[in-house]
């Protein structure tokens, strides 16, 4: 497994978290940490995400999935490792 | 206007323009009721059950181009409304689900006929709203419209407490608001599309859904004729380029045509618009195209390189990308040997097929003589197994937006409720539901909607006796043996012409050769009431050509145990 670590900017919408976590257990990605804090914006949070995917799987794809979504405003790749 | 969350709703919702509303009322779902009584604008079709009204919803986007609207109340009526959500997911259909809520006050509580339906549909809905101030109405039913038609369309859920939308609210329009726009394509990467055009000697088209979704089958004709590259159209596709086209080959995939098949096993450049690269057309992944170089143009960029690596990826709208590769494709190849090859396999492996020795009727030929009388102004929608592929393989499409089916899902008993809205949103044509006799047992209580309603569908059940697929697939990979696939339709348990009757329709059988085109026009000449042919064909008809699930396309069988490409190395 190789392990990302995510970084998102998340509209505070009720449901937002749910969809961003319902998105890792359906596209089977495994969540290590992860970690929820306010930004200086109002309504608008940083999601910090520690994951694990195959080695056969490009983190790039799951980014554009969750960039789909609507209340994410941002998804991008902090740091790869191969584990 | 002084009114009430209800007020709000539908007054949002003629705003928008919307014209027909699919659903079943409710307790939670009640008061948004009451104003639809009095609306002028919006014609409510009262379905049997909240699934015929999901899938109505999707029948009538795909006719129409337009935003499809289901509603139904909490709880039964919420999750009824799920397989319509999961499969306007797949397919990218777009529509909005309204769907009533326990009051804001029980929510959480296990209220009688609570069930948090927004956290259900997390996986299968595009974007939910749960509006919990009445002022906010306006501005869900504006957004849930934009989302659904906007890019890759899909489903919205908008979901209403009962409290919400009884409160009084002021009525104020919400604001346009501003929507994505389409991606810019890049012209740096058209430009390397056409240099690879220009250098290849076996290209192909292969097209998808998303060019029927942004309208973008008259660009496509020009571009493919100009050039006369092979076009092959998916499932989702047929209909974006005309069957009758000389430099159509089918479609490709697990029931693919041969030639379509091959076009995308010997290319070396696949030109893939508006198309996933779904395991039902690629077969084994590492045996896909293994020559091909791969110029991907999708609207959504995760699907591009998820299945298949592209080498030139085109994120847009396949409108906005084929017109621009219309303006840059100049140097076009030498095709002469290309089109030699498939010349050969379209003479040698034309779709055929052998009539049951029992003289029983062939269920292929019911769908040709069916697309030859109805013809291609008609609508087909079919449910999902053989008769699914045989109208997909046997109707010659020639206009996109003729062939409505559940490709992504395959969700049996989607033929009835889809015909029901494609036939509201296209009055005047003529819609023919190819449906099969499981298929036909999940939903049929929508004809009475149909006949009550005056929605004059027609419907051809290709009555096998059986799951007729899945008996397929025990003949050829569990040594025949028939685990609960027979239906007994054959000893008329249901009668479906009785069936057909008692549902207020005009009902008709079928079951020999010479009566076909009989039957066929005596059917369209019923225009007061929905018709039901029940076609009775022969249980061991298969669907071939057919590529073996997680086998390479190499391997695709024009018949059983006949292997074209396999054998011609």
């Amino acid at each position: 497994m190789n392990r990302h670590s995510l970084s998102l900017s998340l509209r505070n919408d009720p449901g937002a978290l749910a969809r961003v976590v319902v998105l890792f257990a359906s596209r089977g990605v495994v969540v290590e940490s992860l970690s929820l804090d306010p930004t200086e914006r109002a309504g608008v949070s940083r999601l910090d995400v520690v994951l694990a995917l195959p080695p056969d799987r490009p983190v790039t794809q799951l980014v554009k999935q969750l960039g789909r979504l609507y209340d994410v405003e941002l998804a991008i790749e902090v740091r790869s490792q191969a584990a | 206007m002084d009114t009430t969350g209800a007020g709000a709703l539908i007054k949002a919702l003629e705003d928008v323009g919307c014209e027909v509303i699919f659903g079943m009322p409710g307790g939670a779902i009640l008061p948004a009721y009451d104003p639809l009584l009095d609306s002028v604008k919006i014609r409510h079709v009262l379905v049997r059950h909240e699934q015929g009204a999901g899938h109505a919803a999707q029948g009538y986007a795909s006719a129409t181009g337009r935003v499809g609207v289901c509603m139904a109340t909490s709880g039964p009526g919420a999750t009824n409304l799920v397989t319509p959500l999961a499969d306007a997911y797949m397919d990218s259909v777009p529509i909005v689900a309204v769907t009533g809520q326990v009051a804001r006050s029980v929510i959480g509580t296990d209220a009688f006929q609570e069930a948090d339906i927004r956290s259900i549909t997390l996986p299968i809905t595009k974007h939910s709203f749960q509006v919990t101030d009445p002022a906010d109405i306006p501005a869900a039913i504006t957004e849930a419209f934009a989302i659904a038609a906007e890019g890759r369309p899909g489903p919205v859920l908008v979901d209403l407490p009962k409290d919400v939308q009884s409160a009084p609210v002021r009525y104020v329009p919400a604001a346009p608001g501003n929507r994505t726009p389409h991606p810019v394509v890049s012209p740096v990467q058209v430009r390397k599309a056409a240099q690879l055009v220009a250098t290849s000697r076996r290209p192909v088209f292969y097209v998808g859904g998303g060019v029927i979704r942004s309208g973008a089958a008259h660009a496509l004709l020009k571009l493919a004729t100009r050039t006369g590259i092979p076009v092959v159209t998916t499932l989702m596709a047929r209909g974006a380029f005309p069957d009758s086209h000389p430099q159509h080959l089918g479609m490709p995939g697990m029931h693919g045509t041969v030639p379509a098949v091959a076009a995308l096993q010997r290319a070396d450049l696949l030109i893939a618009l508006g198309t996933r690269f779904d395991d039902r057309v690629t077969g084994s992944l590492p045996h896909f195209a293994p020559d091909a170089a791969v110029v991907h143009a999708d609207i959504d960029p995760a699907e591009i390189s998820k299945n298949r690596l592209a080498d030139v990826p085109i994120v847009g709208d396949c409108h906005d990308v084929i017109t621009a590769l219309n303006a840059v494709v100049t140097t076009i190849p030498d095709l002469t040997p290309w089109w030699d090859y498939l010349n050969g396999l379209r003479t040698t492996y034309p779709l055929g097929y052998d009539w049951p020795a029992d003289g029983a009727l062939a269920p292929q030929y019911v769908i040709e003589r069916l697309s030859t009388l109805a013809g291609p102004e008609a609508i087909y929608t079919s449910g999902v197994g053989q008769h699914q592929m045989w109208a997909a393989q046997y109707v010659k499409y020639e206009r996109p937006g003729s062939f409505i089916n559940s490709g992504g899902l395959g969700t049996m008993g989607f033929a009835v409720p889809a015909a029901m809205g494609a036939q509201v949103g296209a009055p005047d044509r003529t819609v023919w539901a190819i449906d099969g006799d499981g298929c036909f047992q999940m939903t049929n209580q929508e004809l009475v909607t149909c006949a009550i309603e005056g929605i004059p569908i027609k419907v051809a059940i290709i009555n096998n006796g059986n799951l007729g697929m899945v008996r397929q697939w025990q003949t050829l990979f569990y040594e025949g043996r028939y685990s609960n696939t027979r239906l007994h339709t054959h000893n008329r348990v249901p009668d479906f012409v009785k069936l057909a009757e008692a549902l207020g329709c005009a009902g008709f059988r079928c079951t020999d050769r010479s009566d076909v085109d009989g039957v066929i026009t005596e059917a369209m000449t019923v225009r007061d009431r929905p018709v039901v042919v029940d076609f009775v064909v022969g249980q061991d008809a298969q669907v071939w050509p057919m590529v073996a699930a997680g086998t390479g396309n190499d391997e695709i069988m024009a018949a059983r145990g006949i292997r074209p490409l396999f054998d011609e190395e």
